[in-house]
């Protein structure tokens, strides 16, 4: 479903900041896999995901999406393949338009939009469909703005319109990173649910180990700019987030030191 | 104020409610600060004149081809911006100052005076009531005509996009909204209004002249600033009736500043009261009112 070969990253190339935050990374995603994604600060697991949205464009490499060479495409292109939900509970979602108002956005990502009303009743009744999933009293709010919700509802609704519609891959950067331990748990027990109910592929950035190992089913990390290690199935399933520790030990000659993996 | 003043204010104050729904556009819906309305202002003027007198045309073929017009500069300024990276200021600087040597080739001069030429307002002669009681009847079914169309327009499925382009862009873009051409043809609409206001605010004054568009992209902010801090704008219908009704307070507040004797005012004070009232309503307005905190520094 996600095919990226020999993808090459260099930022602000020939200025003194210069910085390679992908070198020559290549990684294939089958359909309906659920991919985790760790690594530490800096170990371009971002850059790679904002690579197949199409917010950064790779100098070497090409990238594939269901069959089709996305490489030169523009974010709004492949945004009828491809959705995302952001680490940050605002960027999903408009606050100055009501959930359905949303919903319709998202709606329109796989559908044409035109200069007919937005909001019709299919879609509304779709959208109370949808929400009525959260359990959160949203299909009675449909006409409220989304900045009156909280940051977790904000990020549960993302969710919700990054699966509408006939997207098959879905992007997920770190987010639930900030939200409270309660929600985040409850937003990632939904996103378990509709990956599966919908048999997404999906890729799925994460600061923490534990998520990462507990949730989907393959996982690779991330260092300087390279995927060092990628495991799945029953060697996946019996491993430890000590034993990862000590993998990367072994494999890099060097500590892991940065906290928000240890912890997360 | 005579009835016949009052109604010529109202007849003003609708027109430039067409300048203030096109900084309701640009400034609100797009998030983009369009200072071209300086120039396509004159140039919608400049164009229903020159097409009256010089072609001969039908005045209302006229004044829509002076909105297109209007549509064009509009899209060039966004072009510079979404196209070559420009600052969206600059862009709307460079086209507005491009403009006004436009403005000066289209009308082969300075001014052009449309006295004794049939205009939109011409058909309004020979009916029971004058005409000053007729025209701004006719503005104001006009002006009222194009808000219910920027209302729909804004609910369809690409003016939806156009909301979200201007208010999240990472997000509109990730639900596959072309933002850049969004930008474009927002930005189009907006100044094709002003275009329109422009046509027809030279055909009511009776000549357009190339120094028409000075402060008129002040007339469209303190119209919408006016209007949005003084009326409700939960929906898009109650915010563009209140770009309107902002359009008329600002033009009654100025004409009576300029009629009040005590004052000591003089027409040509005019571009001060209208920075004074700008600034007065700045900072009468509360800091949780969307505009007035966009244009004032963030308190620290």
């Amino acid at each position: 479903m996600i095919e990226a070969r020999n993808i090459g990253v260099t930022f602000n190339k020939g200025t003194p900041l210069q910085a390679v935050a992908l070198r020559d990374v290549s990684l294939s995603v089958p359909d309906g896999q659920f991919l985790t994604v760790i690594g530490s600060n800096g170990a371009g697991k971002s850059t790679f995901l904002n690579t197949i949205a199409g917010l950064v464009r790779p100098e070497s490499g090409t990238v594939a999406v269901a069959g089709s060479d996305v490489t030169a495409w523009p974010v709004h292109r492949r945004a009828r393949l491809i959705s995302r939900v952001f680490q940050d509970p605002k960027m999903g979602t408009c606050e100055d338009l009501t959930i359905l108002e949303n919903f319709a956005l998202a709606h329109s990502r796989t559908h044409p939009r035109g200069f007919a009303f937005a909001i019709d009743r299919s879609i509304r009744e779709k959208t109370a469909e949808r929400v009525r999933l959260l359990g959160l009293n949203l299909e009675n709010r449909l006409d409220d703005k989304v900045g009156l919700l909280s940051g977790g509802q904000r990020q549960a609704v993302s969710l919700l319109m990054a699966t509408t519609g006939e997207t098959r891959v879905l992007l997920l950067d770190e987010h639930t990173a900030a939200l409270d331990p309660k929600t985040a748990e409850f937003v990632m027990e939904l996103t378990r649910r509709i990956v599966a109910e919908l048999k997404l592929t999906s890729v799925m950035v994460t600061h923490s180990m534990a998520q990462a190992l507990h949730y989907g089913d393959r996982t690779v990390m991330f260092h300087r700019g390279g995927i060092i290690f990628d495991v799945s199935g029953e060697r996946r399933a019996a491993l430890t987030v000590a034993e990862l520790l000590d993998l990367f030990r072994r494999d890099q000659g060097e500590e892991l030191s940065d906290d928000a993996l240890l912890l997360g | 104020m005579s009835l016949y003043e009052l109604l010529g204010t109202v007849e003003v104050g609708l027109v430039f409610g067409l300048v203030s729904l096109g900084a309701y556009l640009t400034f609100k819906i797009l998030d983009f600060p369009d200072l071209t309305v300086e120039g396509s202002f004159p140039l919608g003027a400049a164009v229903v004149a020159t097409v009256i007198v010089a072609l001969g045309w039908n005045p209302w073929v006229a004044t829509l081809v002076a909105a297109l017009a209007g549509f064009a500069a509009g899209w060039v300024t966004a072009y510079l911006n979404v196209r070559f990276n420009i600052l969206h200021i600059l862009a709307g600087i460079l086209v507005s100052i491009a403009l006004y040597s436009i403005n000066l080739r289209i009308m082969g001069g300075p001014n052009k005076p449309l006295l004794g030429a049939e205009t939109v307002f011409s058909g309004l002669d020979g009916w029971s009531l004058p005409s000053y009681v007729l025209s701004p009847i006719l503005v104001f079914v006009l002006v009222l005509a194009i808000k219910f169309a920027i209302d729909f327009f804004l609910h369809t499925g690409i003016g939806l996009g156009m909301r979200a382009a201007g208010a999240n862009p990472a997000m509109a873009e990730a639900n596959g909204i072309n933002v850049g051409r969004m930008k474009l043809f927002g930005i189009g609409l907006a100044n094709a209004l002003t275009a329109l206001a422009g046509a027809l605010f030279a055909q009511t004054f009776g000549a357009a002249d190339a120094y028409m568009g000075i402060g008129i992209i002040i007339v469209g902010l303190a119209s919408v600033i006016v209007g949005i801090s003084l009326f409700p704008t939960r929906t898009i219908g109650q915010a563009t009736v209140a770009c309107l009704l902002g359009a008329l307070l600002y033009r009654f507040a100025v004409a009576l500043s300029l009629n009040a004797d005590f004052l000591g005012l003089q027409a040509s004070d005019v571009q001060l009261v209208t920075a004074i009232l700008v600034v007065l309503t700045l900072m009468s307005q509360s800091s949780r009112l969307g505009l007035g905190r966009l244009l004032k520094r963030k308190p620290k």
